[in-house]
């Protein structure tokens, strides 16, 4: 056997390079991960630890110093009524376009896994909404879902869904919804094309098994296929999961966190703090998003039982 | 046989309108991109009832300034907004630099720390990757700004390099959390053999393992570059000189208007190199996205 | 394009409109072109063959005499700018004309004759106070100049070198007949003064003022109004005769959550006698007749096309240029793009001053320097920071370009932008673009007369760009979309923040 692989190497030469650093010959995982850990510290661990500074701090106005304050940004933030909204607003904007995303990604990449005519080409195309960036997927939307010139508007008034005086993002009531369609849009894909590999490497045998016994297709896929996938869509409902709880863009450019406050997502709310130059209590925002995103993202890995 | 014909045929209906719906606001910017005003902002949906334009684009991919236009079009002084040159080539450019800078560092630095994760498996490691997938939770706002300020003092603030090194950064999580699902997949037994026959563990990585993996790191590659290509924040505040595309197209918003048609032009344009890229790797990219091994 | 080249095609263009209005003969026609190096181009075919679709609204001049700076400028440029030959000026700043007309200029004239290069960053309004901010707030010297909002002013006063200080204390860096008093003092006052340091130099000069559709007032028989009453009458007419042709009568900037809404609301707010702040510092935007005013904006509100609350004065402009609005109160920078070739009104819009305020309150009795008046305005001014690598470089760039001659060749290359001095609007160049067509000038008289007679300008204190920005449009925000019951909530509700906001600046 280990000569067959051998053969199979060819003319390499299987010999311990003696001008290398003995730990670097050996099974040591440091000299592996020292390039990824050194980038991480130096332009990932001075950020946080600034915003921890600055979080402890007030900015006074007149001398436009940055003055110690302890935990009373905390305080404060803790008891803005305001904070608490944007936090529900992100929460409630990341669990619908998760599960959307997820349900739909599934019923597509479905679709899709077919190796009829055409479905190769269908499945480039659905890539296509990924090249996009955010700020101009929110751009479009912005057009297609205009109170008076865009085609999205003119369709559901058409159909009566929409009364005339309602523009989508202008409401109150569908303004999020219309945010999360631009979402919905770029970000399926994203969610097809991991669901599509997944589909793509399940094993036959289970499935030509499932069918001699006489299951049904729906059955094959739930009780088969589903636990399957399980890992796949774990992970991938980890990374878009946290992409979504820290949104930004689209309410940039749709609705400016408006009507009201209604679209203000925990993002958006610290943006306008650092709009303002009030670097301290965005610095706060931004960790409180930090902290939360950390508890919910570990809560996950506990009860979907992922291994890294 | 009649039945499998008639599901397949329906399928390929669902298919197809499924596809259809999503294109529809791609199609509809691009369409944009060739209207003059009035169609783009119409009361009722124009389709393709107006009179296409090319002025959008000979303005941001040939240079044209607006005043020459406004000449052409019938004689004028100046136009509303002035003569500014909304030429978009140079961004073009400047973004495929750094979004292949930034994802084959991207790549590099994570296939090493993927292959440790991989294979030298070691205590604590469950906890190391949520920290470097920890890195992707902060706001995006709120990491631009202490990058500015540590670019700025070394020197990297409105440099290529600077922004390839800041998108990196912004990869890497992605990058090693799929590519350590791709080593994963490749059996453990083929580098033990190699180990066993007197490779160095290095070699096996790079004779054994790499190789093996190709598609997988094809379908990281392409992700990176879809982050890079389209990040917007970051890009924003560290540089002033480089104008990548996201940037560039925000500053066609003016004071006496947003120029949507520069807009939808550069929007689409931009869409062109993206898409062939992806092409390119299409076959790997479905194939090798596998984010966990499907055997265990 | 270089200015040569501008020239050169403004002389056939000119020479076009002169034989399409029969003023010269094809033979002298054709002889012009000629001279101008035009051989038998489809341009010139086309007029003498056939008709060109077009509706010969021409706006031209005849020639724009040599587009070059006089003698007495370009001497100076050469002596005293050749001094820091080979030093870089920055500035960030949002894409208004002025800005788009200096960057396109600067190296032709500028650089060309100092030697001194010119980086002009153009981003976005949010990122230029961001970038701005960040740079004072850190002395980082990253930028030499800022563009600087008005409602900025008072946050940056500290971080800039009043520069008519230093146009007397350093007689040598002085532009020889830069003439102060060219800006007219309201804008002075209104744009760059805070407790009596000027903070910058005014640069460009948004403001409200009254735009309407010329064909639907002749068609109704409306007067132009010159009260708020008849104001309010010529929507409400335009409207119910014309919201079958999918007109409305008025149209609006109300995003929730932008400043533009917080501008429409003033515009109302102080044409009713109200004021953002009292004497005392305190918010009153809330009291009787800042009611009042809320009043009659929510009753405007009806006659807007509803998409207007999801648009900042960009819809806005687009729904004018579409003709599905009647009237309004805006910027006057949109004027000219009104006769575009995108506008679906080319030529039926007309400006005119607005009409008299209701009530007035004085500027003694409102807060921080807040002079309510019915015209709005949102200029800038452009500053020297005090942390500037190069201070003297930028300083002559600064005078350079807003002096006489930039300022007022920048408001015609710019397309009609309303400039900041009184000799521009008398250029007979100015004079000659009031003409209907793109780039139109036709709309400074009304601008000029309400400068002077009818600025209304934002308080001016640190906390006034928080309160603008993320108080008050988001508050009424909420009011139009109907989270509050009534309009005394809602300006309550901004009246707990924005008087906390303004605590640390009232005079105690």
């Amino acid at each position: 056997m280990a000569s067959a692989k051998a053969d199979r190497m060819g003319s390499h030469r299987l010999v311990r390079l003696p001008w290398l650093p003995p730990f670097l010959a050996s099974d040591h995982p440091l000299p592996w991960l020292a390039p990824l850990v050194a980038m991480l510290v130096a332009f990932g661990l001075y950020p946080l630890l600034y915003s921890a500074w600055l979080s402890l701090h007030e900015r006074n106005r007149f001398t436009r110093q940055n003055v110690f304050v302890g935990l009373q940004q905390w305080a404060e933030a803790l008891g803005d009524d305001r904070m608490w909204h944007a936090l529900w607003v992100t929460v409630v904007y990341t669990v619908v376009c998760l599960v959307i995303q997820l349900t739909l990604g599934l019923a597509i990449a479905l679709l899709l896994d077919c190796e009829r005519r055409g479905y190769g080409v269908m499945r480039a195309l659905m890539t296509l909404p990924l090249v996009v960036p955010p700020a101009i997927a929110g751009m479009m939307f912005l057009l297609l879902e205009d109170g008076e010139f865009g085609v999205l508007t003119h369709a559901l008034v058409g159909i009566g869904l929409l009364g005339r005086d309602q523009p989508i993002l202008g409401t109150a009531g569908t303004a999020l919804a219309g945010v999360m369609l631009a979402d919905i849009w770029q970000w399926t894909p994203f969610m097809v094309l991991i669901l599509l590999a997944g589909l793509r490497s399940l094993p036959r045998e289970p499935f030509e098994a499932a069918a001699i016994d006489g299951a049904s297709r729906l059955q094959a896929f739930r009780y088969i296929a589903l636990p399957m996938l399980g890992r796949v869509i774990a992970v991938a409902v980890l990374i878009r999961g946290i992409d979504l709880f820290r949104i930004y863009d689209y309410i940039y450019v749709m609705t400016g966190g408006g009507p009201g406050t209604v679209t203000e997502t925990l993002s958006w709310y610290a943006g306008r703090a650092f709009g303002v130059a009030d670097f301290p209590y965005a610095a706060t925002l931004s960790l409180i998003t930090l902290i939360v995103l950390n508890i919910l993202a570990l809560t996950f890995i506990r009860v979907a039982r992922v291994r890294f | 046989m009649r039945h499998q014909r008639v599901t397949g045929i329906l399928r390929d209906i669902c298919a197809w309108g499924v596809v259809l719906l999503f294109m529809f606001p791609l199609f509809w910017w691009v369409l944009a991109s060739f209207k003059p005003y009035s169609a783009i902002f119409s009361t009722t949906p124009v389709f393709f009832d107006f009179e296409p334009t090319l002025d959008n684009y000979r303005v941001t991919l040939l240079g044209y300034s607006r005043v020459e236009l406004a000449f052409e079009r019938g004689g004028v002084g100046g136009t509303t907004g002035g003569s500014w040159s909304y030429y978009a080539v140079p961004s073009i450019i400047q973004s495929v630099v750094v979004a292949v800078g930034s994802t084959a560092l991207a790549v590099t630095i994570a296939s090493f720390a993927a292959y440790a994760l991989a294979r030298l498996r070691f205590n604590g490691q469950h906890h190391f990757v949520f920290w470097v997938l920890a890195q992707r939770m902060m706001p995006p706002i709120a990491v631009a700004i202490p990058l500015f300020f540590i670019f700025r003092d070394l020197g990297l603030r409105d440099t290529l390099l600077g922004l390839i090194l800041a998108h990196t950064l912004i990869n890497l999580p992605l990058a090693v959390l799929l590519l350590k699902s791709f080593f994963e997949d490749v059996p453990r037994e083929l580098d033990e053999a190699a180990l066993i026959d007197g490779a160095s563990r290095f070699q096996c990585f790079r004779l054994v393992a790499l190789p093996l993996v190709r598609t997988g790191i094809a379908a990281t590659a392409v992700l990176c570059f879809i982050f890079s290509w389209t990040e917007f924040l970051i890009s924003l505040q560290l540089t002033t000189s480089i104008r990548t595309i996201p940037v560039k197209i925000s500053t066609f918003v003016t004071s006496t208007g947003t120029e949507w048609g520069f807009i939808t032009a550069l929007g689409s344009a931009a869409l062109v190199p993206c898409f062939l890229f992806i092409l390119a790797v299409q076959r790997h990219l479905v194939r090798g996205l596998t984010l966990g091994s499907l055997k265990d | 394009m270089s200015l040569r080249e501008y020239d050169r095609k403004r002389y056939i263009a000119g020479l076009a409109r002169a034989f399409a209005e029969r003023r010269i003969d094809k033979r002298s026609f054709l002889r012009g072109l000629a001279r101008a190096g035009v051989g038998m181009s489809a341009f010139a075919a086309g007029y003498l063959g056939g008709m060109r679709p077009f509706r010969g609204l021409f706006h031209l001049g005849t020639d724009l005499a040599a587009a070059e700076p006089g003698d007495e400028v370009k001497a100076w440029l050469k002596d005293v700018g050749r001094r820091f030959a080979g030093t870089t000026v920055r500035f960030t700043s949002e894409a208004t004309p002025p800005t788009i007309v200096a960057n396109q200029i600067a190296k032709e004239e500028f650089t060309a004759l100092t030697g001194i290069n010119v980086e002009i960053e153009i981003v976005p309004l949010e990122q230029v106070l961001q970038k701005a901010t960040l740079d004072a707030q850190g002395q980082l010297g990253t930028y030499d100049l800022y563009y600087l909002d008005q409602s900025w002013i008072a946050t940056f006063a500290p971080d800039t070198i009043d520069p008519r200080e230093k146009y007397e204390s350093q007689p040598e860096l002085a532009m020889p007949g830069f003439d102060w008093d060219d800006f007219s003092k309201p804008l002075v006052d209104g744009i760059s003064m805070y407790n009596g340091k000027m903070v910058g130099i005014p640069f460009d000069i948004p403001i409200f003022i009254l735009m309407y559709r010329r064909d639907l007032y002749e068609k109704h028989g409306i007067e132009v109004p010159t009260t708020m009453e008849a104001y309010m009458a010529a929507v409400k007419a335009i409207h119910e005769a014309e919201s079958g042709n999918g007109i409305y009568g008025t149209t609006g900037q109300l995003k929730s959550g932008h400043y533009s809404l917080e501008c429409d609301w003033t515009c109302w707010l102080w044409s009713h006698g109200g004021s953002i702040f009292d004497k005392e510092g305190f918010f009153s935007g809330g009291d009787a007749d800042g009611l009042t005013g809320l009043d009659y904006m929510l009753e405007l509100v009806r006659y807007m096309p509803p998409a207007a609350t999801t648009w900042t004065w960009d819809g806005e402009a687009q729904s004018v240029m579409q003709g599905i609005a009647g009237m309004l109160m805006s910027w006057g920078e949109f004027f000219p793009g009104f006769d575009g070739p995108d506008s679906k009104v080319q030529g039926l819009m007309e400006a005119a001053i607005p009409p008299r305020e209701k009530k007035l309150r004085p500027p003694s009795e409102a807060g921080f320097g807040e002079i309510p008046h019915i015209g709005h305005q949102g200029g800038s001014a452009l500053a020297l920071s005090r942390y500037a690598r190069n201070p003297d470089a930028a300083w002559i760039f600064m005078q350079w370009v807003t002096s006489k001659d930039v300022v007022a060749r920048s408001s015609i290359l710019g397309g009609g932008a309303s400039p900041v001095r009184i000799s521009a609007f008398e250029d007979p160049r100015v004079k000659e673009a009031a003409k209907v067509g793109p780039g139109t000038t036709r709309h400074f008289p009304a601008i000029r007369w309400t400068i002077e007679n009818a600025m209304g300008s934002e308080p001016d204190m640190p906390a006034w760009a928080e309160i603008a920005n993320n108080v008050i449009p988001v508050e009424l925000g909420k009011l139009l979309a109907g989270q509050y019951a009534s309009g005394k909530e809602c300006m309550e509700a901004i009246r707990k923040q924005a008087d906390e906001l303004a605590a640390p600046f009232r005079k105690v």
